[in-house]
């Protein structure tokens, strides 16, 4: 019986992603959710733009939406949220919901296409971030929040989205790794050769 | 068949995920203590992570900052070489050392709260997110006796409160946090009201709860502007903290109550240290049917 014989069993014919056991899975998400929020609680504190920092787990989010899914994106996402909830000044919760409901979006919205280029996942990065920055604060906006609505929030987003976009290339591999999925050129489907006429034969 | 049982699933899925959201605002905003407590012990796990992170990303941090904030250091260089211009031109040269001392014990000195046991803090960092520009941490934390609802400040007067306590630190919501409300008492006419901080600006604050406009139309019984504005008896904080002085006294749009905008004492940006009085806040909001402040 082998290490990861057990969680499959308790999976029971689910599928599993490519790329390892669910443990192993879930241990390289932690690491990769806790670097991003070490980062972001840090570094990145200081490193600023115009006042506005990058939202690193709203960009770990967003991958997880594009690489994982829709479903198993959303729940990713959602413990991003969840985390990030945990050090921010709005009621627990409010990230998370936000971060969950547009990585899933995000997630349907791509499931059918090939993000193999680096352009293309920047783009949607940046459509992802700016998604759920806005959602986060109008959920906060909704429940009560002040300070969230104001004058500021389109330089926010525009400024948090663009930070998120640039910093893609090298959050994408880190959170390509963590849930467990392969390059994103595998995924196209090989077009099947013709069939020979001469087999037919 | 297959693909819309997996799509019901799917959205199974984000629906739960959603309600959990929801549970935890509820309880959240009613003030659940084991989420509060849960919260703390997440953030008391990963400190010393966060801490070793910081003495390694900071100083690389410290050169982005001073790269681009160089001209307004330089300014502020400029700005002090003024000020030592103006002292030496004030003849103080013989007491100079004697002046500086004095100045940073009136620096760190709080004179207007007394028999409170007080705590000097120094600032960690300021806000972690994009929207809590009035939210920081300090380095005292629960081991030290800080709980939430103590009253944060500095010589100048009222910074915040502590809004979390965790083992080893603290975060503060600044008083110019416009959902920070605070009673507070008018010293000009003795009128109490409720005030909270103006969103986009950090050094103003409003009273708009509970100062009537002068029925008669005698403008006369309004504040001065520049009065003192100090914390009320009947707050959450102890009284007579100065917050601030008036800046200007409106009519609100229904014309029935004052609109005092005040002038925060405290400079509540860019703070090194501040001063935690170390007393128990009361349990009482400062809103409700036996306080002492009409309802906003």
């Amino acid at each position: 019986m082998t290490a990861s014989q057990p969680a499959r069993s308790v999976l029971r014919g689910r599928r599993l992603p490519a790329g390892g056991s669910v443990a192993m899975i879930g241990l390289r998400l932690v690491i990769v959710h806790l670097c991003a929020l070490v980062l972001q609680l840090t570094f990145f504190s200081q490193v600023r733009v115009a006042g506005v920092a990058p939202e690193l787990p709203a960009l770990v989010a967003v991958l997880a939406g594009l690489f994982a899914g829709p479903r198993r994106g959303s729940v990713i996402a959602f413990c991003a949220g969840l985390m990030w909830d945990v050090y921010l000044s709005t009621p627990l919760g409010l990230a998370a919901a936000s971060f969950a409901v547009v990585a899933y979006t995000l997630g349907g919205i791509t499931e059918g296409l090939v993000h193999d280029t680096r352009l293309r996942t920047l783009l949607l990065v940046f459509a992802g971030t700016a998604a759920m920055v806005t959602v986060y604060a109008l959920l906060g906006g909704v429940v009560g929040q002040r300070g969230l609505i104001d004058d500021r929030l389109p330089r926010v987003v525009l400024i948090a989205s663009g930070w998120n976009a640039l910093l893609s290339p090298a959050a994408a591999p880190a959170v390509r790794w963590a849930v467990g999925s392969g390059p994103a050129r595998r995924r196209t489907r090989r077009r099947e050769p013709p069939a020979s006429p001469l087999k037919e034969r | 068949m297959a693909v819309a049982q997996r799509s019901w699933r799917s959205h199974y899925r984000l629906l739960l995920l959603i309600l959990t959201a929801a549970t935890l605002l509820t309880l959240d905003f009613r003030g659940f203590g084991p989420l509060d407590t849960a919260q703390s012990r997440v953030r008391d796990a990963l400190d010393p992570v966060v801490s070793a992170a910081d003495a390694v990303l900071g100083p690389v941090a410290e050169v982005w900052t001073v790269m681009f904030t160089y001209n307004d250091l330089r300014s502020e260089n400029e700005r002090l070489k003024d000020e030592i211009d103006r002292l030496a031109s004030a003849d103080i040269r013989d007491t100079a050392g004697q002046d500086a001392f004095e100045r940073l014990l009136d620096a760190t000195g709080v004179t207007f709260v007394e028999g409170v046991e007080r705590l000097t803090a120094t600032v960690l960092r300021d806000s972690v997110g994009n929207f809590d520009d009035d939210v920081m941490s300090i380095d005292l934390g629960r081991r030290e006796g800080v709980v939430p609802g103590m009253a944060v400040v500095t010589s100048a007067g009222f910074v915040g409160r502590v809004e979390t306590a965790d083992a080893a630190s603290s975060t503060v919501t600044a008083v110019s946090d416009p959902s920070l409300v605070v009673g507070v008492r008018l010293l000009d006419t003795g009128d109490v009201g409720l005030g909270h901080g103006m969103a986009g600006d950090p050094t103003r604050f409003v009273v708009d709860a509970g100062l009537r406009w002068p029925e008669t139309g005698d403008l006369s019984e309004l504040p001065a502007v520049g009065s003192p504005v100090v914390t009320a008896a009947g707050s959450r904080y102890p009284a007579d903290i100065p917050v601030g002085r008036v800046a200007s006294v409106e009519p609100s749009e229904a014309g029935l109550t004052q609109l005092v905008t005040v002038d925060l004492a405290a400079d509540v940006q860019d703070l090194g240290y501040v001063t935690v009085l170390l007393l128990t806040p009361a349990d009482e909001p400062p809103v409700g049917p036996h306080s002492p402040f009409p309802p906003p």
